[in-house]
């Protein structure tokens, strides 16, 4: 069964985060645990690691803000 | 006894492998929610207790669920340990109905009594207090209960931990101060927020000890906690436990701490319980590899049942925004809804003339008589002074000094303690004095007292009474003494609030106040106190909370009033009558529950109202009773509602000043004229 990836809530206040950059391609395989793309909000910048471990599959561009629970990918 | 020989370790195995078992089960949930708010499949607020697994988890070996505990926001590693169920934990984290607080606490508002998990606190270091009630309550009962608060280092800064520790030493109180120190206040490092980072050493300055344990060291911590537990369990006051440990986490959200340098935290890893105990128990042959990798497994799987199960709950719905305000849904205010309740039946029996202060120490003695769970507490109530005004004169001669307890001067420990002992159907009134000195324990009073039905879902509640005393138009007490803040309360949904207006009816206000299932304000003014007689049955009587009533009746304008400013309005009216004008006067008596029924009655016979208090105008409870009356009886009224209320200043010292800024009856009834001259 695949594992969504979408926008998380990590803040009481947070609405909308910065997808920075992917830090694995499209279609690489990762671990649980492998830092998978930059997250900027407010306050900071922090490395998402993949809840699963698989295929990352990207479902949108880094470089830009998305609101909380955007579908952002999955891993298959 | 078990084999702890076979370890030679001073642990035994199987206690050792339980340990193990509990931080596999913290660390699973701990990963789940992470990796859950990583991917978006959870949704939720989450501060993380990675590193510092191994302290609940070494304490549930020490403790059963009689055992009662308060923590914190930080406090999911706790609660797992504690054995909160983890589908209801789930649930309530996702703000499901199926939580076990119904979903109306949230993650940082855990509790569940089944398992002794009595309070979750979200606001620092607010825990400790009430972990007082807590361990006082199970002392007067007899019972051999410990009563474990948990905080971080960083609360140790706050003024309520201080309060605590101060007046548990004083007690003497069964409880033990467990600073989980993570080594980061938040994101503040502690040089920058403290001299003194030994912390255990504090407690030295209460008078009472303090022990630092390795965390990391599941076994040195286990040996220190056990003596600890044994020692409070035994009787023999508080204890400071500084726990050390360190926060691999962020302060809030996922990923690994962005506060500590790469190097602190690798360390760091090495030096956590979690692997090491792993380490520890192949090492000393306790368990193998496969054995281990077995427990987290399981553990994994039962938090991933827990996690389906939860979010099958459905959301809680907004049908249920009301309920669990209060025990009766009817309480809070709402518009259109106007309930009518039934009024007291006139007391019969012997009187006996008694000022104010001498209803409201009558009230309490009743209230001591007859109820084992009832206990005062507050500055100076004991004997021999009995209270700055007399309240309790005599009562802790009569009762002792378990049920009748002088405080230190300490707002926030008063009201805490009280809380606590409430929490588990103990009934205390306690006394802060003025009504001004809600100013330093408003958070125990709004954020705890107040919401802690609501936020448990009412799995728990507060049957407890906040006595205060109310000064202004008697001279003298100055601008920190004199206020009526009624309407700080007010904006508080949770609280019920009583302002007698004579001796009579503080005492039966009083007891019905003691013997509510929730917190209750008693609001005692001077005037009523020192000088007010009344003929005061010495019968047990109450007068049901939500019924005014009406003190004279009139038929060409309504003042409506509450406290020692019906006296002002009864007086008004007097002088009213000579001019050929009827003033009805109606005494609101509690301003939670709101008689609007009674009030609407009076106003639909005179239409026209005029609303008087002490408190200032504006910003004040007049404001919301104009605009609901005028309102609900635009067509009937003849001219709009009238407020009159205290001028915009703080209350002066000078005599002349506070005399006027404060209504009195020759500004009342020249209120009330301007409103009856009112043309359209």
């Amino acid at each position: 069964m695949p594992t969504p990836l979408t926008m998380p809530r990590l803040e009481m206040s947070m609405t909308e985060g910065g997808l920075a950059e992917w830090l694995a391609p499209d279609g690489a395989e990762v671990n649980e645990g492998d830092p998978i793309y930059v997250l900027e909000t407010e306050k900071a910048s922090q490395e998402i690691t993949a809840p699963a471990s698989g295929r990352l599959v990207h479902k949108v561009q880094a470089g830009q803000i998305y609101p909380v629970g955007t579908d952002i990918g999955e891993i298959v | 006894m078990e084999q702890a020989a076979q370890t030679n370790l001073g642990v035994g195995p199987a206690t050792l492998l339980e340990i193990y078992r509990q931080m596999a089960r913290i660390r699973a949930v701990d990963r789940a929610i992470q990796s859950g708010l990583s991917s978006g499949r959870l949704l939720f607020t989450y501060w993380p207790m990675t590193g510092q697994e191994s302290i609940p988890a070494v304490i549930s070996q020490l403790t059963s669920a009689r055992d009662y505990m308060v923590t914190t926001y930080r406090g999911v590693h706790d609660q797992v340990a504690k054995g909160v169920s983890l589908e209801g934990l789930f649930a309530e984290a996702l703000g499901r109905i199926g939580g076990v607080n119904k979903g109306k606490g949230g993650s940082p508002h855990i509790s569940d009594p089944a398992s002794g998990s009595m309070l979750t606190t979200a606001i620092v270091g607010a825990g400790a207090p009430i972990a007082n009630g807590l361990a006082f309550a199970a002392r007067s009962r007899g019972e051999d209960r410990v009563t474990i608060v948990n905080f971080g280092d960083g609360a140790t800064s706050i003024g309520a931990v201080h309060e605590a520790m101060n007046l548990a030493g004083a007690w003497r109180l069964p409880v033990i101060f467990l600073v989980q120190n993570n080594q980061i206040a938040e994101y503040t490092f502690q040089p920058d927020y403290t001299a003194n980072s030994n912390f255990a050493s504090r407690a030295a300055a209460y008078g009472f000890r303090g022990v630092r344990l390795d965390a990391n060291d599941v076994v040195a911590f286990h040996q220190g906690m056990k003596e600890v537990v044994e020692a409070v369990r035994r009787g023999e006051g508080p204890v400071l436990v500084e726990a050390m440990t360190l926060r691999l986490g962020q302060h809030a959200g996922v990923g690994d701490s962005a506060q500590l340098k790469p190097e602190e935290l690798e360390a760091g890893r090495k030096n956590w319980a979690l692997p090491r105990t792993r380490a520890l128990l192949l090492e000393a042959g306790v368990s193998t590899e496969e054995a281990l990798d077995a427990i987290d497994e399981a553990a994994r799987q039962e938090v991933e049942t827990a996690i389906v199960k939860a979010m099958e709950s459905p959301v809680t719905p907004a049908e249920e925004t009301l309920l669990d305000v209060y025990g009766d849904p009817d309480v809070p205010p709402r518009r259109g809804h106007y309930p009518r309740r039934e009024a007291e039946a006139a007391p019969s029996g012997p009187t006996k003339s008694m000022l104010g202060l001498e209803a409201v120490r009558h009230a309490q003695e009743l209230a001591l008589e007859q109820d084992a769970a009832v206990w005062l507490l507050g500055e100076d109530i004991a004997d021999p002074v009995g209270g700055v005004f007399k309240t309790s004169l005599g009562l802790q001669d009569r009762f002792g000094v378990e049920r009748v307890r002088s405080t230190p001067i300490a707002e926030q420990a008063i009201i805490g303690a009280a809380t606590g002992s409430a929490l588990v159907g103990m009934r205390p009134v306690a006394e802060i004095m003025f009504c001004d000195f809600i100013g330093v324990c408003m958070d125990q009073i709004a954020n705890h007292a107040a919401k802690q039905r609501y936020m448990s879902g009412s799995a728990t509640h507060a049957p407890m009474t906040i006595r205060m005393i109310v000064s202004g138009g008697v001279g003298g007490h100055g601008a920190q003494h004199s206020q009526s803040l009624e309407s700080w309360l007010l904006h508080t949904p949770g609280l019920k609030i009583a302002f007698p207006s004579t001796p009579f009816d503080a005492k039966g206000l009083l007891l019905s106040c003691i013997f509510d299932e929730d917190p209750c304000i008693h609001m005692e003014s001077i005037r009523m106190l020192r000088g007010q007689r009344d003929e005061v049955p010495l019968a047990d009587y109450r007068i049901p909370l939500g019924v005014a009533k009406v003190r004279r009746e009139g038929s060409d304008i309504s003042l409506i009033s509450y406290g020692w400013q019906v006296l002002e309005c009864l007086a008004a009216a007097e002088a009213l009558q000579k001019e050929g004008v009827s003033a009805e006067v109606i005494d609101l008596r509690t301003l939670v529950p709101l008689d609007y029924a009674r009030i609407f009655d009076s106003v639909k016979k005179t239409r026209r109202a005029l609303v008087v208090h002490a408190a200032t105008e504006f910003g004040g409870f007049g404001g919301e009773l104009a605009s609901t009356i005028g309102e609900e009886m635009f067509s009937t009224l003849k001219a709009p509602v009238g407020r009159l209320g205290a001028d915009y200043a703080p209350i002066a010292y000078s005599r002349d000043i506070e005399m006027n800024q404060i209504p009195s009856a020759r500004s009342i009834a020249a209120r009330a004229r301007q409103v009856i001259a009112f043309k359209a």
